[in-house]
């Protein structure tokens, strides 16, 4: 084995060792989730060396330069403030789903008008539009971190590749018998997983265009599926109030995760994908241990009211009132995102499954939630019009993001956290920075 | 309502709720029925660029009423709602004979489409409330809805903005699909 260069990663902080064995260039990751900007660097250096053979003596010196470069851009102050940049006029019908390549450079909206757009974020200019599909475009996806590709899935039961430099289609997916909503490439971008109202999921072949393997067994809709990071499992969420973990080789399901008792509504694997947050109309999230399958918590109205009593005399603090609709984990995986029909969202912490801090002030459900990269803001978009950016350590409302005229469907941050873009019913999607 | 639940609304859903398509041409009213139907504030009423959907409790069923803008552009667009629906409702403007024409053509279109095949027509013609809006039997003759033999139809004179006759179109909507 003999290393060859080191690549920093900001967000979740990393250090990813480049090597040589047996004529491959391969790769593998040092993760410091933990780091701090106080962290003593020589203890980390010292631990580093002492675990991965790559790093002998004379290359401490270069990864504590890399450590205190990673400590910099935790320590910068996070006051930035948003205004709004541009108003795209989009589509002439409601946007679905919204999302960045990974520089952020440039990024994909889909839309009831049965495109998808492809704009440049600096100038908020259009570069395709990305036609074919006879019917809504709701699912999307650029095959990050490479960017060069863009997967489309439809109502119209059939998912499309394309050329994210060209706006060129390389091939259509046929083989779903209803509406496809959701997909995800793998991490490789080899694979593309489709989900759908069908019950089931596909995992299709980018290179060939060929299915690859139908994962069956759920009875109802399939409504979120990811990936883990490196590839090797699927996740799918379904109507039927279950979740599956499948083997992506074989095709194969490892475990059914059963315990909610309604919908599901998102499903989420952690930064290190020991655990899997779920999301339910059941108005509960629940943790489960990826390996097992077991479920290690559940985060419910009256588990709150417990904490309540010990806080708060007027014993007002409960848990959501309605339907969990959408989860999301922090980088490090030590928090975890709820956000409701209830117009509320919490954040809890994923080992404790204390509340953290809840976040008041919608004034109608909020449909999606997400942190930025660096896990210091929460971003919300709601049915009352605005998107909001939190703090997750005291839930106080840092910014309220006004200008839509309809219910925002759907947000993203860009991976260095500092431009946001917001999808509407309102057949706009504006770009915030 | 969220991109979650627009999913929840499409799917053909169990005996007890029934998926509803609004459908005319622009400034037409759909979306004032709709709130009429839903009880809400009609007073600020804009062209709808997309779509609406409320869902409305009627004696032994949910209605998920999904009002579609009618502009002319976005018209080849109502295909994407086709799926799973129960039951059309049409919505004319009694008072604009000069669109007879116009909306009647499009009605036949919606009338041969697949997916549409059987489902009940209940016919709103709106707009009562002005003088100059034609009876419920001549938009009826207008519209050639006689020739219609493949489905349960009725027409029904209404004004949304006085709420006069919305109520028995929702009877008769009641009516039709209890004995479906």
């Amino acid at each position: 084995m003999k290393l060859k260069r080191f690549l920093l990663r900001y967000y979740p902080p990393g250090i990813i060792l480049e090597y040589e064995q047996g004529g491959n260039l391969k790769t593998k990751s040092i993760d410091l989730l933990d780091l701090k900007p106080e962290t003593d660097v020589d203890a980390v250096v010292d631990e580093i060396s002492r675990k991965e053979p790559l790093i002998t003596a004379s290359k401490a010196d270069q990864v504590r330069k890399l450590i205190q470069r990673l400590q910099e851009k935790l320590g910068q102050k996070d006051d930035h403030h948003f205004y709004l940049f541009k108003v795209l006029r989009a589509h002439i019908l409601p946007l679905t789903n919204v999302g960045f390549n990974k520089s952020g450079s440039s990024f994909i909206t889909g839309s009831y008008d049965r495109t998808c757009k492809v704009w440049d974020t600096a100038s908020g200019e259009e570069l395709h539009t990305l036609e074919g599909h006879k019917n809504v475009v709701y699912a999307i996806a650029f095959n990050n971190p490479y960017g060069d590709k863009i997967a489309t899935g439809s109502f119209d039961k059939t998912c499309k590749l394309w050329s994210s430099e060209t706006g060129k289609c390389y091939h259509t997916y046929r083989g779903h018998s209803a509406e496809i909503v959701c997909l995800s490439f793998n991490p490789q971008s080899s694979i593309i997983a489709t989900g759908s109202m069908d019950t089931t999921a596909k995992l299709w072949d980018v290179q060939t265009g060929s299915e690859l393997v139908t994962l069956s067994g759920h009875s109802a809709e399939i409504i979120s599926l990811s990936f883990n990071s490196t590839g090797s499992q699927l996740i799918t969420g379904s109507f039927d109030h279950t979740v599956s973990v499948w083997d992506v080789k074989s095709g194969k399901r490892i475990h059914t995760l059963i315990g909610h008792k309604a919908e599901i509504s998102s499903a989420q694997f952690n930064w290190d994908c020991s655990l899997i947050a779920t999301g339910s109309m059941d108005k509960t999230c629940k943790i489960w241990d990826t390996p097992s399958g077991r479920c290690i918590g559940t985060l419910r109205g009256h588990d709150d009211e417990v904490l309540d009593v010990a806080f708060d005399y007027t014993g007002t603090l409960r848990g959501h009132d309605d339907e969990v609709l959408d989860v999301a984990f922090d980088y490090t995986g030590q928090m975890l995102l709820t956000a409701s029909a209830d117009g509320t969202a919490r954040c809890y912490n994923a080992v404790t499954h204390q509340l953290i801090s809840k976040f008041e002030g919608h004034e109608g459900e909020i449909s999606k939630i997400t942190f930025n990269p660096q896990g210091t803001s929460v971003l919300t978009a709601s049915s009352d019009k605005t998107a909001r950016l939190w703090d997750p350590e005291n839930g106080s409302c840092k910014q309220i993001l006004e200008g839509h005229t309809d219910e925002i469907f759907s947000c993203a941050f860009n991976y260095e956290g500092n431009t946001m873009i917001t999808g509407s019913k309102d057949n706009t999607c504006r770009i915030w920075r | 309502m969220g991109l979650l639940d627009l999913l929840r609304k499409m799917k053909s859903g169990n005996d007890k709720e029934l998926r509803i398509l609004l459908l005319g041409l622009d400034n037409a009213g759909k979306t004032t029925i709709l709130k009429s139907l839903a009880s809400e504030d009609i007073s600020h009423i804009t062209p709808t660029q997309g779509f609406n959907i409320k869902s409305v409790q009627s004696p032994g069923f949910k209605l998920n009423v999904w009002d579609i803008g009618g502009q002319r552009r976005i018209r080849p667009y109502w295909k994407n709602y086709f799926e799973n629906t129960d039951l059309l409702i049409y919505v004319i403007d009694s008072a604009d004979q000069k669109r007879f024409e116009e909306t009647s053509l499009e009605l036949t279109e919606l009338l041969e489409e697949d997916k549409l095949m059987g489902a009940p027509l209940l016919v709103f013609a709106n707009k009562q409330d002005l003088l100059s809006a034609a009876p419920a039997d001549e938009v009826a003759k207008g519209l050639g809805l006689d020739a219609i033999r493949d489905r349960k139809w009725q027409i029904q004179a209404c004004s949304a903005l006085t709420n006069e006759g919305v109520k028995e179109g929702l009877d008769w909507i009641a009516k039709t699909c209890k004995k479906k």
